[in-house]
């Protein structure tokens, strides 16, 4: 059975079709990269999984559960996590309590339960060692607004990996980055993968997603062009022609 | 003596009060427009309860819970909206509630209510009351910050969209602030009913929402120090300075526009600053 089973999926948005009846599947303990070039759907099918907006047919599976009238918190009790293209720090709290805030998530299930529990040491310590896992423990203390946006996409990565998540959603997190950065923060990656997690790496840069990926799902015009091995699917003449528009000789 | 004891008790009820509405807007970031609906259905009725023979402390529970329970269906009615349109929803319920009373003979009318009767023990009863009701407040908010609670509150707050990819039921969240808050404004209500020992609807509405926004505004949104201390000081300026009462919407309204334009973080926000830089030196 598989991780999270997406099937026949489609949303419009005013008189365009973003999706139009995808299917795709994450199995456990898998690192999947979904690629797509502008306009191909991809944050869409994020937002579907993550339910901020609900396909107008389809259905979403995660864990063997039908999900897809479930709210975006619920699914977040279930094992999803997200870590969005646009970085949304909360801007009033610190790196730490930031990813404290994502690492208490079970003191917060009802607000009663929030209220009887105080003690947030726990969470902080938690908190400590992922972000000296994701690289950057020397700034705990800082403010979003007083580091760089690697540093932040860093900590978006932390934040959702406090939730411990059976299956991790990043959303271009290698956008806005230089070539090391981006490198080292798909060396990052490719490490979260567990038997207990998988992962599926929405990205633009087509390089990195083919070195740490083993496979890879393709989307056009909101439509499944393919899903197969990493070395397939970079020799395809029909990538090259979703990305380049070459016609095939 | 007895003025002093009167200045006390309307700066402890003015305390009650803002910190109730710096629960909903400064720890959960609701923005109240409306906030002096909840002080007016919580004086109305520990008025009529106590007017019907009920002692005040006992007639401050049904007050709170009355207050709360309209809270919680204004907090419903609000959970779809946000931001400005938040504003104007609640600046709505405001009118309403002063558009409600007016019309109503069971509550008195346009006139109001008079003849509300004493607490034991008089005036200084009152103030112990209000002293007591306002220390628990106060002791409440401090718990809810330091809590889980608070830190739910405090990033939706930030960013409600985020906060609910943390797993956080943000509706829930929100409908607890209003009804903590609300509860917290119906027994404020019900001791200034008891303070001033008479209600119309005019002393419920627009201004008073208004003068409540600029005690949390200034003392710093979400500071429970710095709201407690400018609803001190702005409670008691109209009763020393009597300009002040007489152009109160003016001189509040400026306050707002000047603490947000040069000053947004409040009197909170300044002695923070200040303080930092002294540890700097």
């Amino acid at each position: 059975m598989s991780l999270l089973k997406v099937q026949n999926v489609s949303i419009r948005f005013g008189g365009v079709d973003a999706v139009r009846d995808v299917s795709l599947a994450v199995e456990e303990h898998q690192l999947l990269g979904f690629i797509g070039p502008n306009g191909a759907g991809k944050t869409t099918m994020m937002r579907i999984i993550m339910g901020m907006v609900r396909p107008q047919q389809g259905s979403v599976e995660f864990r063997g559960k039908d999900i897809t009238q479930w709210s975006v918190h619920h699914r977040v009790q279930l094992g999803l996590a997200l870590a969005q293209q646009i970085v949304k720090p909360l801007h009033s709290l610190t790196l730490l309590d930031n990813v404290a805030l994502a690492a208490g998530t079970r003191h917060m299930r009802n607000p009663l339960q929030a209220f009887l529990n105080i003690d947030r040491s726990e969470a902080r310590d938690k908190a400590r060692k992922l972000l000296d896992f994701v690289g950057i423990g020397n700034v705990n203390n800082a403010f979003p607004s007083e580091v760089p946006l690697g540093f932040i996409k860093r900590m978006e990565v932390a934040r959702a990996l406090a939730l411990e998540p059976g299956l991790l959603l990043l959303d271009e997190p290698l956008a806005g980055l230089n070539q090391t950065e981006a490198r080292n923060l798909a060396d990052l990656i490719a490490s979260l993968v567990t038997p207990t997690r998988s992962v599926l790496l929405i990205e633009h840069n087509i390089g990195e997603v083919a070195r740490i990926c083993s496979e890879i799902y393709v989307q056009e015009n909101g439509q499944r062009l393919m899903q197969d091995k990493a070395e397939r699917v970079m020799a395809s003449a029909a990538l090259r022609q979703a990305y380049l528009g070459e016609h095939k000789s | 003596m007895s003025y002093e004891i009167a200045v006390l008790t309307s700066m402890s009820i003015a305390i009650l009060f803002a910190l109730s509405l710096n629960l909903i807007t400064g720890f959960c970031g609701q923005v109240s427009l409306g906030h002096a609906a909840f002080y007016g259905i919580g004086a109305y009725v520990a008025a009529m309860l106590t007017k019907a023979g009920l002692a005040l402390p006992i007639a401050l529970i049904p007050a709170a819970v009355m207050a709360g329970l309209v809270g919680v269906l204004v907090g419903v009615a609000s959970l779809r909206v946000r931001h400005d349109f938040l504003a104007i929803t609640t600046m709505g319920v405001g009118f309403l509630f002063v558009g409600i009373v007016r019309k109503q003979d069971a509550l008195g009318g346009e006139i109001g209510i008079s003849g509300i009767p004493s607490v034991a023990f008089g005036r200084p009863g009152l103030l112990l009351l209000a002293l007591v009701c306002m220390v628990l407040f106060i002791l409440l908010s401090i718990y809810i910050r330091r809590s889980w609670l608070g830190f739910a509150f405090e990033s939706i707050s930030d960013d409600e969209d985020t906060a609910r990819t943390f797993g956080i039921d943000v509706s829930k969240f929100k409908l607890l602030a209003f009804v903590v808050g609300t509860a917290g404004a119906g027994i404020a209500g019900g001791l200034y009913a008891h303070h001033i020992r008479f209600i119309g609807p005019d002393s419920f509405g627009f201004v008073e929402s208004i003068t409540v926004l600029a005690m949390v505004i200034v003392g710093g949104i979400g500071s429970i120090a710095g709201v407690a201390v400018a609803a001190a000081v702005l409670s008691t300026l109209p009763l020393w300075l009597q300009f002040v009462d007489d152009y109160k919407l003016l001189i509040y309204g400026s306050l707002i526009f000047i603490t947000m334009r040069f000053a947004p973080t409040g009197i909170a926000g300044i002695v923070r600053t200040l303080w930092q830089k002294r540890q700097a030196q």
